[in-house]
């Protein structure tokens, strides 16, 4: 039985930390009253301690950046050796070879597109998987199958899991925030709890339709001016204390008190911590602010790093929805690739001259890849069994290239992994056993991985 | 039983036939399978699926091991590579994909696939002995069966107790013998004052005029039968009150994950589930007997009295409206409805059973697919197409509808006919004559509704691949519930009807049960079940288990009326305890769960909500319609700051647009129900962004600056004044003596401040500051 003093020590600082009623009745294994967001031991000694995920909204194709194909390039027209799937999004026609240049880079020698000449600076920090394969042909369940693990149902997302299993580090900052995350496509069941509580919802800072530089935190602001606000809040205060003497003890009641204080204190540090102005001229360059192609990006890399450096346990980034190239793919590759480039190779390298990069895990990737035949004359068709991701940082062995994908980068051939495969090996990089993190609902313990998944422990340094 | 013994039959009889036809092999199919087949399956599956291991309950090295399949079923049909699921499995292309971390080389696909078109041919195989196609009766264990919940309702006699001058209802009885058992009282009554703010939050979701208050406070002086009557009085008349209806339904929606849009991948919008969320208004203002409300929900379209309407309780589920697989998109809908149903009506977890019989509760793999079948009979779709395209049904009489249908025709016609004319003249007068005839078609509303289609008896799914099928499982009820009869469901009806039959009948353990506990939860924030969607095993036991069984009798024998079990409860002594704290009990019991008093609690979203419009008189009371700017069927429309945002108006929360995936944020940050989810019992945090919505959000300053505004206008009130009608509007009490100097105080200081920095109205922002720090307190967002 928690002691009324200790509830009240546990609950006085937390962000969304004060809900003390609401943990649903069927998962009530943390005593009333106790920080749902209070960091938490993992299972096991963990490499990584956040998460930082680049989200390329569309699904970039594999072949045009990071999987390089030679017979594609060879038997560019001839029709598909083999056997299409079963269910596809669109008909597409003979094989298509990449319009880019590939070539080997740093001491790895991994294989880059020219799209991509500073994230190829980084390569050999980067582990490159290239035998992703997911469910879903559609923008909707693909991205919901790799944000929650489920095409079928709204499920909590990767970030709310990773919260829910760890807390977080700064009890003034949410512990799972999405800059700009997409509207479209599931929209917010891609960064929402679902059944868990609200206190794992992933916090947005504006959305796809905003700007990085106008995004902000709802009513984080008001037109109050700050001095008459603290006077509010101390009267508040007194008029809510007094309250406690006619209804005795009550923990939310005085949670609610502190939650106040709490408010105006992120009202106070959370446009400081948005304002990037006290970033040197070098870094912001270093992410590309200083050009307009990447300064929307760029900004928003440098963002997830003030936030990383703060603690906050899950930051998603999105690249809204342009990777689609079912047309004009070998322009809107290029520029895609253009706009995001420089802020990702800026990211990992701050974080790497930071100290950050040893316990941030970074990851890159869509919701899909796309085909090696040809939809249109210049154009690509959804693929999800087939496509790459990359990960840096903490617990990976960098300059990897892992899995393979068939002759023509259709179907991922050797070491697939699978989104559930990425989901446990991301909890088990974060110290989490992906089979024990569950949360009961509806009479059932549901993990983020259902009821497969397998550490990908090829990747592990 | 005859059905059943057909499927086995058949099932037989295509085993055989697999063995039948595969040839004898000759030289070349021998040479084959040596070469490109034998090799491939002993290399790449043996180890996992051979003698040594049997991973799945599979084995491959025999053509009948083959046959007669694993887990997931046979692995193939000889001839039809694509049926096989040992293909399905190599091409990686379903939800089995073998090599699990490997895909099998082009060439070795090819072969497989090539032999099984062959025939399988594989030399000297044996004849299948037997394959296993029985419908195993389910097997459930005694603890299962003598599950507390599954057991028939029994009214039990009222306790003797020792406290009787206490107990004003039954239900006074139960909960005072479980305080005395535990040597507990129960809190004194509270005031009039608490009680009436209590009443109207709970029963209407706003806050109570202050003439009311005034006039119930003296009705309530005296003895306590005046209070009773007084209270009785009041009661009856929110009852009556539409704004009921407004509060009550809400409930309702929450448990039927109600939304104006789509969510998922596709988020289009449900121009007409507006219609539904009206029926259910006008279902608990009109006190529609409860087991009615359930058939009509379930299958109103096939009731005499056709309330179509009322089945969009089944059509407006999040659904996955671009999955290029339409087989799973049908199967996935079906279980989103299936769920849905098990959960709000009967607290069961069906969703469990679609990809094994629950491993907690009594309900089978072909119990699950039994109902589905039953709704895999009934159309909710139009197709399953990308993007898919959910069923409307015009919404009118019989008469109406036909007189539509005559009328579209002729205009049909018409258009024919103009494309004949050649004539100038003529065609002028044709057109003329349309436009007429366009400009007269009868206004048809549309619902989002069901109808019956085909009937089909679903096969079980193995492990929930509707690419593996097992056995059939022919439409019916599930089987634990013994004492309950299975309505036959005949060959050309879905078996809807009588599901929602057999679930309204009056002896059915759950029905009654789950919406009493479920009654009690929205008036006390606790059910008797505190897992109010779970009466399964793993729910909670009941507090009160002989107070819930009474409950569910009185409740049937009322004819299922909500309004007469909210009368029981809320003029029960239990319910009109106070909220007071006794360290004794806390220490005993601090949950609360014996009810030794009344617990507090905070407003809901759209409580909350409602009430600043309401202080600040300028809440709309117009009913029913809606307020979705927006099309049927098209996206939900973006707005400059990409979120769809017309919310700013001033009726109540509930016909607000509900949208999935982008909700209200106001109504979001006070834990609005995630409307993709069936859910009886919200969530209450207490987090910062709740904090900072007063404290920034724009209704709040809004309407705190009318409300101020309103005050300061009235010569008639001086200061002091203002400060009593705040507070007795907002919190249903007249401030002490202290409380008025320190207010006036409060908005002095705030005043001279603002005119410290030259603001221009000080005083009027002021007053506004004042009522904002009001509608903050805990004192009014806390019901007592």
């Amino acid at each position: 039985m928690l002691t009324r003093r200790r509830m009240l020590q546990s609950s006085a600082l937390g962000f969304a930390n004060l809900a003390l009623a609401g943990l649903l009745s069927e998962s009530r294994a943390q005593p009333v009253g106790a920080n749902p967001l209070a960091p938490r031991a993992p299972h096991f000694p963990a490499k990584a301690k956040r998460v930082i995920f680049l989200f390329m909204h569309g699904g970039p194709s594999q072949v045009d950046t990071f999987d390089y194909k030679p017979l594609l390039q060879r038997d560019d027209g001839r029709p598909l050796p083999f056997a299409r799937p079963r269910v596809v999004s669109s008909v597409t026609g003979n094989l298509l070879k990449s319009p880019f240049r590939f070539a080997q880079h740093g001491q790895s020698g991994q294989w880059v597109s020219e799209v991509f000449p500073h994230v190829a600076s980084c390569v050999d920090d980067l582990c490159i998987i290239r035998s992703m394969h997911g469910s879903n042909s559609r923008h909707g369940g693909a991205l919901l199958e790799l944000h929650t693990g489920s095409d079928t149902f709204v499920r909590p997302a990767m970030g709310s899991w990773i919260t829910y299993g760890l807390g977080t580090e700064n009890q003034n900052l949410p512990g799972f925030i999405t800059i700009c995350p997409t509207l479209t496509h599931g929209g917010v069941n891609n960064y929402a709890s679902a059944f868990m509580p609200a206190i794992y919802h992933g916090t947005p800072i504006g959305n796809a339709a905003t700007s990085s530089e106008r995004a902000t935190i709802p009513f984080i602001a008001g037109p109050t001016p700050r001095g008459i606000q603290r006077m509010e809040l101390d009267f508040l205060a007194e008029m809510n204390r007094e309250r406690l003497n006619h209804t005795g003890p009550d923990a939310a009641l005085e949670s609610r008190i502190a939650s106040f204080e709490l408010a105006f204190r992120m009202q106070a540090a959370a446009p400081e911590l948005q304002d990037i102005s006290s970033e040197s001229r070098e870094t912001q360059s270093l992410y590309g602010l200083d050009q307009d192609r990447t300064r929307n990006f760029g900004r928003q890399c440098l963002m997830a790093r003030r936030f990383a450096e703060r603690g906050v346990r899950f930051i998603q980034v999105t690249h809204s929805y342009k990777w689609d190239q079912h047309d004009q793919l070998h322009r809107d590759v290029a520029n895609n690739a253009l706009e995001v480039d420089k802020p990702i190779a800026g990211l990992i390298k701050d974080l790497k001259r930071r100290g950050l990069l040893e316990d941030t895990l970074v990851v890159w990737g869509g919701e899909f890849g796309r085909t090696p035949t040809a939809q249109g004359r210049d154009g690509r068709d959804h693929n999800p069994q087939g496509f790459t991701m990359w990960l840096a940082g903490a617990g990976i062995k960098p300059g990897l290239a892992y899995g393979a994908t068939d002759d023509y980068g259709y179907y991922a051939q050797d070491d697939k992994v699978h989104f559930h495969d990425l989901h446990a090996t991301i909890l088990h990089l974060l110290g989490l056993d992906h089979e024990r993190l569950t949360f009961r609902y509806a009479g059932r313990d549901f993990r983020l991985t259902d009821v497969s998944g397998e550490v990908v422990n090829g990747i592990l340094a | 039983m005859r059905r059943f013994t057909l499927s086995l039959c058949t099932l037989l009889l295509s085993a055989v036939a697999v063995l039948g036809q595969a040839p004898v092999p000759d030289a070349a199919a021998r040479k084959f399978f040596e070469t490109n087949v034998r090799p491939v399956l002993a290399n790449r599956c043996f180890q996992c699926h051979g003698p040594e291991m049997q991973k799945g309950k599979l084995r491959v090295d025999s053509l009948s091991a083959l046959v007669q399949g694993g887990r997931s079923g046979s692995a193939f049909k000889a001839g039809k590579p694509d049926e096989s699921l040992l293909i399905q499995a190599i091409r990686h292309d379903g939800l089995v994909q073998m090599p699990p971390k490997m895909k099998l080389p082009a060439k070795e696909i090819a072969d497989l696939t090539a032999w099984i078109k062959m025939g399988a041919p594989w030399p000297d195989a044996k004849v299948v002995a037997k394959i296993d196609t029985k419908d195993h009766e389910p097997v459930f264990t005694k603890e299962q069966i003598n599950h507390w919940a599954f057991q028939p309702v029994k009214k039990p006699t009222t306790p003797t107790v020792k406290n009787a001058d206490w107990v004003r209802s039954p239900i006074d009885a139960f909960v005072l013998a479980g305080l005395e058992a535990k040597g507990l009282k129960p809190a004194p009554t509270a005031d009039a004052r608490t009680l009436i703010r209590r009443v109207y939050f709970d029963l209407i979701g706003l806050p109570p005029p202050v003439e009311v208050v005034e006039v119930f406070v003296k009705d309530c002086e005296g003895a306590g039968a005046k209070r009773g009557a007084a209270l009785a009085k009041v009661v009856d008349e929110l009852l009556a009150s539409p704004r009921y209806g407004e509060r009550w339904a809400r409930h309702w929606l929450d448990l039927v994950r109600y939304a104006d849009s789509n969510g998922m991948d596709e988020n289009l919008v449900f121009g007409n589930a507006w219609r539904y969320r009206d029926y259910v208004i006008a279902a608990f203002n009109s006190d529609k007997p409860y087991d009615q409300f359930v058939r009509e929900q379930i299958a109103g379209d096939l009731l005499k009295n056709q309330e179509i309407t009322a089945t969009g309780f089944l059509c407006i589920g999040p659904k996955m409206l671009a999955e290029d697989d339409p087989v799973k998109m049908e199967m996935d809908i079906i279980d989103e409805q299936l769920d849905t149903l098990g959960r709000a009506f009967l607290g069961m977890t069906f969703g469990c059973a679609r990809c094994h019989d629950h491993k907690y509760d009594p309900i089978s793999s072909s119990d699950y697919y039994a109902l589905a079948g039953i709704l895999k009979s009934t159309k909710t779709m139009d197709n399953f197409r990308v993007v898919a395209r959910w069923q409307e049904r015009p919404n009118g009489s019989a008469g109406d509808i036909e007189k539509a249908k005559v009328h579209t025709k002729r205009i049909a016609e018409l258009k024919e006919e103009i494309k004949k004319i050649k004539d100038v003249i003529d065609l002028k007068e044709k057109h003329a004559q349309l436009a007429k005839f366009e400009k007269m078609t009868p206004a048809m509303s549309e619902a989002m509704a069901v109808s019956d289609a085909k009937a089909t008896d679903l096969r079980i799914h193995l492990r929930g691949n509707h690419l593996a099928l097992g056995k059939e499982a022919p439409r019916r009820f599930p089987r634990v519930f013994t004492s309950l009869k299975q309505s036959p469901i005949d060959a050309v009806q879905s078996g809807r009807l009588q599901f929602a039959e057999w679930i309204t009948q009056p002896e059915h353990p759950l029905t009654s049960r789950v919406m009493v506990n479920r009654l009690w939860h929205w008036h006390f924030g606790t059910g008797l079940v505190r897992t109010v969607d779970n009466f399964g095993l793993l729910g909670d036991k009941p507090s009160h288990p002989e107070l819930l069984d009474w409950l569910a009798a009185q409740f049937v024998e009322s004819g299922w009326s909500i309004k007469a079990m909210h009368r029981a409860i809320v003029l029960s002594s239990t319910y009109q305890m106070s909220g007071a704290y006794q360290e004794g009990a806390f220490q005993i019991d601090p949950d609360n769960r014996l009810h030794w008093r009344h617990s507090r609690r905070r407003l809901e979203a759209e409580a909350l909500r409602d009430s600043l419009y309401v202080l600040a008189s300028s809440l709309d009371a117009s009913v029913g319609g809606t307020l979705f700017v927006a099309k049927n069927r098209a996206y939900v429309p973006g707005y400059p700051n990409g979120i769809y945002d017309k919310y700013d108006i001033p009726r109540r929360s509930i016909y607000l647009p509900v949208i999935r995936s982008a909700g209200y944020d106001v109504l979001q940050a006070f834990d609005f129900a995630d409307p993709s989810f069936s859910s009886g019992e919200r969530a209450t945090t207490t987090v910062a962004p709740q904090a900072l919505f007063l404290m920034n959000g724009k209704i709040v300053h809004e309407q705190t600056r009318i409300w101020s505004a309103k005050l300061l206008a009235e010569k008639t009130l001086d200061d002091a004044g203002r400060v009593r009608r705040i507070y007795t509007q907002a919190l249903g009490r007249p401030p002490s003596e202290k409380e008025i100097t320190r207010s006036l105080e409060f908005v002095q200081r705030i005043e001279s401040e603002l005119a410290r920095a030259k603001t221009a109205d000080s005083r009027s922002q002021a007053w506004q500051s004042f009522c904002r720090v009001i509608v903050s307190a805990n004192e009014f967002v806390y019901v007592e």
